[in-house]
């Protein structure tokens, strides 16, 4: 950048405008990160414009996931001046909207729509859809579709709010990291010595080095027949981002047959997963056969379940299709073969609900335990019952 | 060996390219700001993609000593900063029994002689122009670990409790990479730059193979990379538990020259499927059948030219 460049002054505004276009997306964004933004468009120059969008990508992006909402943005943004100057006064209330007629996906077009004035009426409306969103029964009419689509912004902030506010802190076994503590095999020698110095080299007690502890693996089995379909992008959301930082997680989907989704859970982007789920499951609404899936679970993946350590999460209604008798083998394998076994079941609101259908009858019988996962409310004790389950002898 | 010049992000890029590392623009752009701006640069990816790689390549066009910190479970401070030389403390303390008060003995045992340094120590005190300091598979090692790297990356320095501050005089070149078997903490991506490295397009991929397996003939390269593309490509992917990084395929390359191949075909490539993969489920997966299946379009495109 030179003095009396034109383009200084602007080049200031349109990164800030594009930074907070970006926030809105969802990608994290702190004003040191929006500075270092300016420092490296001098330092790359702007006679490429590559080279900007892979400085402001170094800079401005820190995570796999945000990285196609990053592109999808900076192409919108500064595709050429014109544009950049409409986007810019579209962050403005009052400016009037403008059709992206592309096949960016939600979260990039909202984050590129006008604002809508922020009144105290839109409040209420913003926390309704967060509670619809969460499965409850009534409306959530635009949630209700046969397929993952992708995230709009709303539902995106709220799965990353649910993980946040709702974390899924397993229950934990002792790793090899160890820490000081008087008790322990190894010795903790600087502990040793800081004490030796003060009694004249003597050691008169010998400090230790403790296993630290860390989550059990997981294994998530997800019900996706017709029954199902409310629930299971949501969960699937919830579950990937709340349980991004498990070591171990093996995650399953169930209809008529058994499809692997661990792959599509590397993904970073939320999105991108469902999409990969999307791209995976053959038989998306269809009907259970959760014996059959069992029984592949066990022939395929059977060592997915590290020394009985695992903890597994069967999502499903039990609703299902299939032979009781193979169900219940089945069931009765995994259970001796996984620390608990538990049946998260989206039935559980009705009042009064009781697991008298075939396939939820033997779920009943087998599983250590059932849990609701149908509200925020019934998320947020998700965790604190399965603690407690786990602590049970 | 004289350092190449990094005053551009093409002067850094054929730098790079002359230590055999061909690294992409939005790779170079990434690696020149990291240098300009002194700021760690995270690399993530898939493994064997070349992050590692670029550490090393990048010690030797800068012509600076690599150090590498390999993390793993269970990495702690004093396997990657210090540790003090326990025995010889002791040893000196036995010495000195009865000769000396108890803090005179403390002031002499916490000497720097006493000081074994670990890398990360290591890369703070190397003479200008300082070190590459590789800090590999930082997702490998735990949280309270990262913790204790915000003070190293953000400052360039640590703080050693019996002899004070270690400040950098010359800040390392600080290379991160994660294979992301877990999230890391965001305070520790703030103070750094990010670089998602992808797998090589087909072109970078034909100019490493050619770089790395010169004997190979032009058209057996040109077939691996085409392969190897299209097996990383969007409808065989999902075949797959892991598709092969560059390494494998620059194995690949050698391998096939050691068979004396001239070029692919199903059979060859479903006898050396165990190099491009490492996973029994996948091996399996590449019968000759579906080799064909990769190789058919291939050689619609060769044959002609």
């Amino acid at each position: 950048m030179q003095l009396g460049d034109a383009r200084h002054g602007k080049l200031a505004d349109n990164l800030v405008g594009f930074s907070r276009a970006l926030r809105r997306a969802g990608v994290p964004m702190d004003s040191a990160r929006i500075a270092l933004a300016g420092e490296a468009a001098t330092w790359v120059g702007l006679a490429r414009r590559d080279d900007l969008g892979a400085a402001l990508e170094a800079v401005l992006v820190s995570r796999e996931q945000d990285r196609a909402i990053f592109r999808e943005l900076f192409d919108a943004f500064f595709r050429d001046p014109k544009v950049a100057s409409k986007l810019l006064a579209q962050l403005l209330p009052s400016a009037e909207g403008r059709a992206e007629p592309s096949k960016r996906r939600p979260r990039v077009r909202e984050a590129l729509a006008p604002q809508t004035p922020p009144q105290a009426q839109r409040r209420p409306a913003e926390d309704q859809v967060d509670i619809d969103a969460v499965m409850t029964a009534s409306s959530a009419q635009r949630l209700r579709h046969a397929d993952f689509n992708a995230l709009g912004i709303a539902e995106y902030r709220l799965v990353e709010r649910l993980a946040r506010d709702i974390p899924l802190p397993l229950p934990t076994l002792a790793t090899r990291r160890t820490a000081p503590d008087c008790r322990g095999a190894r010795a903790y020698w600087p502990g040793v010595m800081r004490r030796a110095a003060h009694t004249g080299g003597e050691c008169l007690e010998l400090p230790r080095l403790q296993r630290r502890r860390e989550a059990l693996p997981l294994l998530v089995l997800v019900d996706i027949s017709g029954s199902m379909e409310r629930y299971t992008r949501l969960l699937l959301a919830f579950l990937h981002a709340a349980t991004r930082a498990l070591r171990r997680r093996e995650v399953f989907a169930f209809g008529t047959q058994l499809t692997d989704l661990t792959p599509a859970f590397a993904q970073g982007d939320t999105d991108a997963m469902l999409d990969a789920v999307n791209a995976r499951i053959p038989d998306f609404a269809g009907g259970t056969r959760l014996g059959e899936s069992l029984s592949s679970l066990r022939t395929a993946h059977a060592r997915k379940l590290i020394g009985r350590r695992t903890l597994v999460l069967l999502i499903s209604d039990g609703l299902d299709t299939g032979e009781p008798a193979t169900l219940e083998t089945e069931l009765g394998w995994l259970r001796r073969h996984c620390r608990r076994l538990l049946w998260l079941n989206p039935l559980l609101r009705f009042d009064g609900y009781a697991p008298t259908a075939r396939g939820a009858a033997v779920l009943h019988r087998q599983a250590h335990a059932m849990l609701a996962v149908h509200d925020l409310a019934s998320l947020e004790q998700l965790a604190a019952s399965i603690a407690r389950l786990i602590r049970q002898p | 060996m004289t350092p190449a010049q990094t005053d551009s992000i093409d002067s850094l890029a054929a730098a790079l390219q002359q230590t055999g590392y061909f690294a992409d623009r939005r790779l170079a752009t990434a690696v020149f700001l990291s240098l300009k701006l002194q700021r760690p640069l995270l690399l993530e990816g898939e493994p064997g993609v070349g992050k590692t790689e670029l550490a090393k390549a990048l010690a030797a066009a800068l012509a600076r000593p690599l150090i590498r910190l390999q993390c793993y479970d269970g990495l702690e401070l004093r396997e990657a900063l210090y540790e003090w030389n326990y025995a010889a403390q002791l040893l000196h303390m036995r010495a000195k029994e009865g000769s000396a008060d108890s803090a005179q003995i403390e002031r002499e045992v916490y000497q720097e002689r006493y000081l074994i340094h670990r890398p990360l120590l290591q890369a703070l005190q190397t003479p200008a122009p300082g070190a590459v300091l590789l800090i590999d598979e930082v997702d490998r090692a735990d949280e309270p670990f990262e913790a204790f790297l915000l003070e190293y990356l953000g400052e360039y320095q640590v703080s050693i409790p019996e002899l004070g501050t270690i400040r950098a005089s010359a800040p390392p070149v600080t290379l991160l990479t994660s294979n992301r078997t877990r999230e890391l903490n965001d305070a520790v991506k703030r103070r750094c730059l990010y670089h998602w490295l992808d797998y090589p397009g087909r072109e970078r991929e034909l100019a490493i193979v050619q770089a790395q397996v010169p004997q190979a003939r032009a058209e057996l390269s040109q077939q691996v990379a085409d392969f190897v593309a299209r097996l990383r490509s969007a409808p065989f992917a999902g075949a797959f538990n892991r598709a092969p990084g560059i390494a494998e395929s620059v194995e690949w390359a050698k391998a096939l020259v050691a068979l004396d191949t001239l070029t692919l075909d199903p059979e060859v490539v479903s006898d050396t499927a165990g190099i491009l993969f490492k996973q029994r489920e996948d091996v399996a997966a590449l019968t000759r059948d579906f080799a064909a299946e990769l190789l058919a379009p291939v050689e619609a495109d060769s044959t002609p030219g």
